[in-house]
């Protein structure tokens, strides 16, 4: 333990002085002797390695009556393992100044692991445990289910949570991305050992499971880490795809009464999938709108000339089966419906006149500039080289990104506003208690 | 400068000396709206224009106010470093302020604090704690971003009465992280900041002391909330402020008490006794006044709140009576370490740190030294801290509980 500590102390002060070392982003791509493959950059500036992976099938098939088993399994995937407990299991970490971490989104069951390269054989056993030899241990289950249903009741009454809530359930309403992944009390209450077992044995397989790897760590090394940590999990099938999502064909809006000061709002339109051939000129057209930071048109209008919100924007959003463009604002109850008509309005000039060449050219230098900015830590890094698998990218993607934006023409972004932001198809859910907007009936 | 060639990007972080504890009560929120009104644009550079720039360049900014320091960053490609350096300078002295920016701007601010405070329960009872441990308009008594009533009448002349009194290149530090040279930044800052005149600055002052009526508890009772909270806040010296000495001490004692799940209260409340589904311990000593040792509990369902507070008594009296061993210390202190080896890792988190240490008066060798100083803390040294900090009479107890029949 104490030598942990010098070691420790040393690196704290070797790393601040550390010199330049790695570049740009050099993706290898690895397969291991028993067929795992990965993908890795290699960063010796980085005295650790992180690990992004994740099995396909999330909450979204959650089987019927066991709503939030998935999230509550993931949970409980780093909760003890093998013949550690979880105040061991966690010990053990802490001792290898290791993390091993998971959580399941609508699509996916994800992990992480981060350890410092020195610690990287016990990291990766730690992981390696966690994946095929979980425990399930019954207080476990107990304290993790009190906090699950703890969280929900807490989402419901923050106003920000709410209305994310709302909206899923508004827009995917009879599709399984209505559910919240944190699951119901009811069903949660419901789940046994046994069942979160299943889930596990269901989900924690090699068909479709998906590795990035940034680090201090050599090709051979990973290969054989990755071997012995994913290597001996079963082949099988992942869960079917939920159904194909039928967009609502007519504009609606939700208020959700709560007493609070300012109204939280959320505006929903159908979006763009990822291998969609307009996927650039959509990254553009939601820059102009509401992406990006202060330079938008949202933020413009709604916070720069009339102090309507602290924060007015817009983001794309990409499931499996489905595809969002949301915007976000939040205005005192008495001045939410003017900054809603902002919003609207905004959308309506971006449909009819469409952008100008100068905010094209501005989004396409931003675009390009910005991945660099986030790519600002070993997990950062770690995570892109996961999204990029998921989303069906080369590892060449990276070279040829700039190009693609480059491409877009002023028309596609035109032509992109006009099939897009349709009042029509527009979700609007409001929660506070807005001045001067009600709920339209079912 | 910290260099790193991981990326190629820069951040250039500037933070002056001055928060909203520097504000008097009647002219609360300046620091925060002034912060808002940096971005209001200068002589040269219009309106918006600033965050403009920087995004057309493929970069992003922002800013924050703290109670002691306000900082603006920005992330850029190395090749235009210059360019947002040449901006931050310009308004740093040649700031414009109208009427018709601060306006709607006003607006936003409030706006903002809506958003973060008066639409959560638990930060408006953040705010009357902060008021009764620090006391009724000492300076981190009142919100950092003011009193609603006072921002509604701050004006232009306010604005750039504060704006004149800290805003200089000798109340401000500048930090920058990336893939350039320390040589390189020299040269441009001698070049953009350089030419900017040094004034002369007052000296900050921050009470010696806390509220002259603790112990007090504060009771929030509100139909927003949703799960109870239990909540202590004990006064305790900072590195600049009080018995600094057990600064170190307090930081290993804060990690093995209440960081994370292995620790002694998450370990006897929530996995033994099970009268809690998490608790925390946490403890920041990098401020210019006196700061606090705060731990707090989320009661499981049924549990009373007193039932939790003589839980958490008796822990602490337990620490007290028979110590920490020496493994235990050692497990915090790995903690504290690896949390710090892993936080330089990224690229925001450097100049986070610098800025935040250097902007309320220490030093590159404090922060140098900070592996060794909490490498040397021993068991007795943490015992010794608590006892200072975990006083009676220099505590806020907080209670947020769903309104009655809300449950």
């Amino acid at each position: 333990m104490r030598q942990l500590l010098r070691f420790l102390a040393a690196l704290v002060v070797a790393v601040s002085g550390l010199p330049a070392a790695a570049g740009a982003v050099d993706i290898k791509t690895i397969s291991t002797p028993l067929g795992i493959k990965a993908w890795l950059v290699q960063d010796k500036s980085a005295p650790a390695v992180s690990l992004s992976f994740s099995f396909a099938g999330g909450t979204a098939s959650d089987p019927e009556g066991q709503l939030g088993v998935t999230t509550l399994m993931a949970a409980l995937l780093s909760d003890g393992a093998g013949t550690l407990t979880s105040q061991a299991f966690r010990q053990r970490q802490e001792d290898a100044a290791a993390s091993v971490g998971f959580s399941a989104s609508l699509d996916r069951l994800g992990g992480s692991l981060r350890v410092l390269s020195a610690n990287r054989e016990e990291g990766f056993e730690l992981l390696r445990l966690a994946l095929t030899q979980p425990r399930f241990d019954s207080d476990m289950i107990d304290q993790r289910r009190a906090q699950t249903i703890a969280a929900i009741n807490q989402a419901s009454q923050r106003p920000a949570s709410v209305a994310a809530r709302t909206l899923m359930e508004t827009e995917f309403a009879g599709h399984p991305y209505a559910n919240d992944p944190d699951g119901t009390p009811d069903d949660l209450r419901k789940l046994t050992q046994q069942t979160l077992k299943q889930r596990a044995a269901a989900l924690l397989i090699r068909n479709g499971l998906v590795i990035a790897a940034v680090g201090d760590i050599e090709e051979a090394d990973l290969a054989r880490l990755l071997d012995r940590t994913f290597g001996t999990l079963p082949t099988g099938t992942p869960p079917a795809l939920p159904p194909e999502w039928n967009p609502p064909t007519k504009a609606r809006t939700v208020v959700v009464e709560r007493p609070v000061p300012q109204s939280t709002a959320l505006l929903a339109l159908p979006g763009v999938a990822r291998d969609d051939p307009d996927w650039y000129a959509a990254l553009i057209m939601n820059h102009v709108l509401g992406g990006g930071g202060q330079q938008s048109r949202l933020f413009t209008e709604v916070r720069e000339k009339r102090g309507l919100a602290y924060g007015a924007s817009s983001s794309l959003r990409v499931y499996k089966r489905a595809a969002l463009l949301v915007m976000s604002t939040a205005s005192a109850n008495e001045r939410v419906a003017e900054a809603l008509r902002v919003v609207k309005a905004e959308l309506a000039r971006l449909r009819v006149d469409g952008p100008t060449e100068q905010e094209i050219a501005d989004a396409k230098t931003y675009l390009a500039g910005a991945l660099a900015l986030s790519l600002d830590s070993s997990g950062a890094i770690a995570g892109l080289l996961h999204s990029m698998q998921v989303d069906g990218l080369a590892p060449d993607h990276l070279t040829k990104r700039a190009a693609l934006i480059a491409a877009v023409k002023i028309d596609d972004v035109r032509r992109l506003a006009r099939r897009l932001l349709r009042d029509e198809a527009l979700t609007t859910v409001v929660v506070g208690k807005p001045v001067g907007i009600a709920s339209d009936p079912l | 400068m910290l260099p790193s060639s991981r990326a190629p990007i820069v951040n250039q972080l500037v933070v002056y000396k001055v928060g909203s504890a520097d504000e008097v009560y009647g002219k609360t929120g300046i620091a925060h709206f002034l912060e808002h009104m940096m971005f209001k644009g200068t002589g040269t550079v219009g309106p918006t224009e600033f965050s403009r720039t920087v995004s057309k360049n493929g970069g992003r900014d922002n800013a924050y106010t703290s109670f002691d320091t306000t900082g603006y960053y920005q992330t850029v490609a190395p090749d235009r470093l210059e360019m947002v350096m040449r901006m931050e300078a310009d308004r740093m002295a040649n700031l414009r302020l109208t009427e018709k920016e601060l306006i709607p701007e006003r607006q936003v601010v409030l706006e903002e604090r809506r958003m973060r405070i008066d639409n959560s329960p638990a930060a408006l009872l953040g705010e009357a704690v902060q008021e009764q441990l620090y006391g009724r308009h000492k300076p981190y008594g009142m919100p950092i971003s003011g009193y609603i009533d006072d921002v509604k009448k701050l004006n232009i002349h306010d604005l750039a009465a504060f704006y004149a009194k800290w805003y200089m290149p000798n109340n401000a530090i500048l930090i920058v992280a990336g893939d350039t040279t320390a040589d390189q930044v020299r040269k441009l800052a001698e070049k953009h900041y350089g030419p900017i005149a040094a004034r002369k600055v007052d000296p900050r002052r921050r009470p010696g002391e806390g509220a002259s009526d603790l112990p007090q508890r504060v009771t929030r009772a509100d139909a927003r909330v949703a799960e109870p909270r239990w909540s202590r806040y004990y006064l305790a010296p900072s590195y600049h402020k009080g018995e600094s000495q057990y600064a170190y001490a307090l930081q290993v004692l804060a990690r093995l008490l209440g960081g994370g799940e292995t620790s002694r209260l998450w370990k006897a409340l929530v996995v033994e006794r099970k009268v809690a589904l998490s608790a925390w311990a946490s403890y920041s000593p990098s401020s210019l006044g006196l700061t606090s040792f705060d731990l707090g509990v989320h009661p499981a369902s049924g549990t009373p709140m007193v039932e939790v507070e003589s839980a958490v008594g008796g822990l602490l009296g337990k620490l007290l009576d028979d110590g920490v061993t020496a493994e235990e210390v050692e497990r915090a202190q790995n903690q504290l370490l690896a949390a710090a080896i892993y936080s330089q890792d990224s690229l925001q988190s450097g100049p986070r740190i610098y800025g935040g240490a250097l902007g309320v008066g220490g030093t590159v060798a404090d922060i140098d030294a900070w592996p060794q100083r909490i490498g040397a803390v021993t068991p007795a040294a943490v015992v010794a801290a608590a006892r200072h900090v975990w006083r009676a009479d220099g505590l806020v107890t907080s209670v947020l509980t769903p309104q009655e029949g809300m449950r």
